[in-house]
């Protein structure tokens, strides 16, 4: 038999080129020729956080938006990201114009105004049947001087102060004032080797609790009229305190937290007070830790001038003026919000509505939940809105008031102080010479 | 026959064909076809975003902005006058200089170690390149709990073996000086492998009839390490020195991971800063002046390694 003589196939550097240059055309014109599945008319993307309530998430993206889209003929994309992540991602899609028609923000973010749209004519819709929005949700979303609504709040989150109510009362006393938590926490310290757990640290818990604590002590970064008041005899009361707090009632790890280290310090029995939402006891009810019984919340404490907290999250949605689908995100929002009681109660009781109709029963609600020991332990949060404030009180949330939070100037003063690292006078130099480059800044650019 | 006038189609229609067959064996040709991804590849990866960068340095530029104005060096003024830049400046050459040095002496040793024959020795130089095949982040968060002020697993093994008594517990990340020495630990932990693996191809490449024709001439071990070994292996030493200052100093991974600059802005380093400034804070401008400040101080650096690299080459 006669071997067929058939050509030699070989690697030859033109048959790797050849080939390698076939496979690129196909791998970067297929996507575009392949016969795709029928998809809806529209699509509509949201990106936001990942709810510290896993629960909120799994309704919202399985459910909800599924159940809208359908409805609408719309395919709606939800990105979850971490809360850490969200200033980057936001600054990433606002360079590139690019990225979703809907970005939830966890705070108010003004210095994104030139590129959102005006959000006024989805709170109008809204009002006509929910009423007005909340007073919190104005002051995080409009610009007075502009005029201009850089955002729309479905929604807002609690901060009260979790305490150990066994280790409070073994010496007594009740976190109701600033003054009784530097003396309990200190005895408390003192009796059983545990701190308060009020971050000093550059993350949100901390800027919230010391934006509190500098309110209910008469002092705050401006005035109603975006004025800087920083440098003020009420600051340099409040700077005294936090001193003291640290000195007696604390230990240095609060120098190095995150925005969960909270948390994890109050559910490993380590701690006898921490400033909070209540992602604290919602998380020790589903793991079921035994410590969580003893995890009390309680009312902001008042401090010589107002007892007076803050929003621990404010979720504001943009819709970006480079959106594809603006018109199905303003729809989106309105729908959102005629649904809004089943999201709070899917989040758990963590969303509050900033459309106070929505949810008619929420004292009933909050009065009586069936995981908590005792039944009424969130029943604190029923006059909430009498106690919760905006970033930026008293006026609203700006550009610089934005500015000075994500850069933590305040933050780092307090720790300063705090540690001894910089005199009351120096510490305060510096933080308002920053904010004061801050507030020039944007004055000029005539946002505040 | 072919009829002329098929030819002719024929020889147009095979004429392209030729001529891409020609480029393709055309070494001229396929260089340049080869190296093009790479240049655009830097040149939209590293050089646009470069001048992007020092546009932003001079403009007014925020995050959420619509329109910018050159602001000449202004940013750079307003970031001198912040006492935090400073100190960020004077981390971020701590970090490097003292990251560099404990990197450059233990890959030395290690790599020396790794150069003689022993049972084990792949498992060893598996487990030496894992910090630097696994991802940073994952890396740095282990060490983040490592370091936790309450399950720090250093305090509680200090704790039970009575190294640490009952009023002992070290808070690592809260305290400026250990937050800085467990960054800079955690760098040297992640460089080590990368380092060693240089030093080592080094090692590989002296002719081991140098070291024997000085051990026959009666030098020791430091004469050998300090006038053969080290002299010989400098080109190479000083590309990976150079390799990691300006990974060091431009990096910002662990600091943001374990520390986010804190406790009190106390370890910010320049890149974390302007991380910090242009990004969370939102304006791009004061942020891109911060990471600018310290390129000429790195090319400076870069020539004067290469300089020493290549004469030392020729020596």
């Amino acid at each position: 038999m006669t071997k067929k003589n058939t050509p030699k196939r070989t690697v030859t550097r033109r048959n790797v080129i050849k080939r390698a240059a076939a496979f690129g055309l196909v791998a970067s014109v297929g996507p575009f020729i392949m016969p795709r599945p029928a998809k809806a008319a529209k699509t509509l993307k949201i990106l936001q956080w990942v709810h510290f309530v896993p629960r909120f998430d799994k309704w919202f993206n399985e459910k909800y938006i599924k159940e809208w889209g359908k409805k609408n003929d719309t395919e709606v994309i939800v990105d979850n990201i971490s809360i850490a992540q969200i200033n980057a991602r936001g600054a990433a899609e606002a360079s590139a114009k690019k990225g979703h028609d809907m970005f939830m923000f966890n705070w108010p973010p003004p210095v994104y105004e030139d590129l959102v749209i005006d959000h006024a004519e989805i709170y109008q819709e809204v009002a006509k049947k929910w009423g007005k929005p909340i007073d919190l949700a104005v002051k995080s979303t409009y610009n007075p001087k502009t005029k201009k609504y850089y955002g729309f709040s479905d929604s807002f989150v609690p901060d009260p102060i979790n305490y150990r109510k066994d280790l409070w009362d073994s010496v007594g006393m009740k976190p109701d004032t600033w003054d009784n938590i530097r003396k309990g926490g200190a005895a408390i310290k003192k009796k059983h080797n545990i701190p308060v757990g009020v971050g000093l640290s550059a993350e949100i818990d901390t800027a919230m609790a010391m934006r509190t604590i500098m309110y209910s002590f008469g002092a705050s970064v401006q005035d109603a009229n975006s004025n800087l008041v920083l440098n003020s005899k009420e600051t340099r009361e409040a700077l005294k305190f936090v001193k003291a707090l640290f000195e007696e009632a604390m230990t240095p790890e609060v120098l190095a937290w995150d925005a969960s280290s909270n948390n994890r310090q109050m559910l490993a029995g380590k701690s006898s007070l921490v400033l909070n939402a209540i992602s604290v006891t919602r998380t020790g009810e589903s793991q079921k830790l035994p410590v969580t019984d003893n995890i009390w919340l309680a009312k902001a404490a008042k401090g010589p001038v107002r007892a007076i907290g803050l929003e621990h999250v404010m979720n504001v949605y943009c819709i970006w003026n480079f959106a594809q689908n603006i018109e199905g995100a303003k729809k989106f929002l309105i729908d959102f919000i005629d649904n809004y009681k089943q999201a709070f109660i899917e989040s758990e009781y963590y969303n509050f509505p900033c459309f106070a109709k929505t949810v008619p029963d929420l004292k009933q609600l909050v009065a009586k939940d069936e995981r908590a020991k005792p039944a009424d332990k969130y029943k604190v949060l029923d006059d909430v809105l009498d106690w919760a404030t905006n970033v930026g009180f008293p006026g609203y949330a700006n550009a610089a008031i934005d500015e000075t939070f994500n850069t933590w100037v305040v933050n780092t003063m307090f720790a300063k102080v705090a540690t001894g690292a910089e005199t009351i006078e120096d510490a305060l130099k510096v933080a308002d010479a920053q904010c004061k480059r801050i507030w020039a800044k944007w004055k000029e650019k005539g946002k505040i | 026959m072919t009829p002329p006038q098929d030819a002719g189609t024929a020889a147009m229609a095979m004429a392209p064909r030729r001529y891409f067959g020609h480029l393709i064996d055309s070494e001229e040709w396929l260089g340049r076809a080869m190296i093009g991804p790479a240049v655009v590849y830097i040149v939209l990866l590293v050089g646009f975003p470069f001048l992007l960068a020092l546009f932003y340095s001079v403009s007014n530029i925020t995050v959420g902005s619509a329109a910018t104005k050159f602001v000449g060096l202004h940013n750079f003024k307003m970031i001198m006058e912040n006492p935090s830049f400073w100190v960020a400046l004077k981390n971020t050459f701590i970090f490097t200089i003292v990251s560099q040095v404990i990197v450059l002496v233990l890959a030395k040793i290690l790599a020396m170690a790794l150069m003689k024959e022993f049972r084990g020795k792949w498992f060893v130089r598996f487990l030496i390149l894992l910090p630097w095949v696994a991802p940073v982040s994952l890396g740095a968060i282990g060490w983040l709990w490592i370091f936790d002020s309450i399950y720090s697993i250093i305090n509680w093994t200090g704790r039970a073996l009575g190294i640490f008594g009952p009023e002992v517990w070290p808070i690592w990340l809260g305290q400026p000086t250990l937050a800085m020495a467990s960054i800079i630990t955690v760098h040297v932990w992640r460089m080590l492998p990368l380092a060693t693996v240089i030093v080592l191809a080094g090692l590989s490449s002296i002719p081991q009839d140098i070291h024997d024709a000085a051990q026959v001439d009666g030098a020791g071990f430091w004469r050998r390490l300090f006038q053969i070994t080290i002299p010989l292996v400098l080109p190479i030493l000083m590309v990976a020195m150079l390799f990691g200052i300006v990974f060091t100093s431009t990096d910002m991974v662990v600091v943001y991971v374990l520390t986010r600059g804190g406790p009190y802005d106390s370890t910010h380093v320049l890149a974390s800063q302007a991380f910090f400034t242009g990004i969370e804070g939102g304006d791009l401008a004061e942020g891109a002046a911060i990471a600018l400040f310290l390129f000429p101080i790195l090319v400076a650096v870069a020539i004067g390694f290469l300089t020493v690299a290549r004469r030392s080459e020729v020596a």
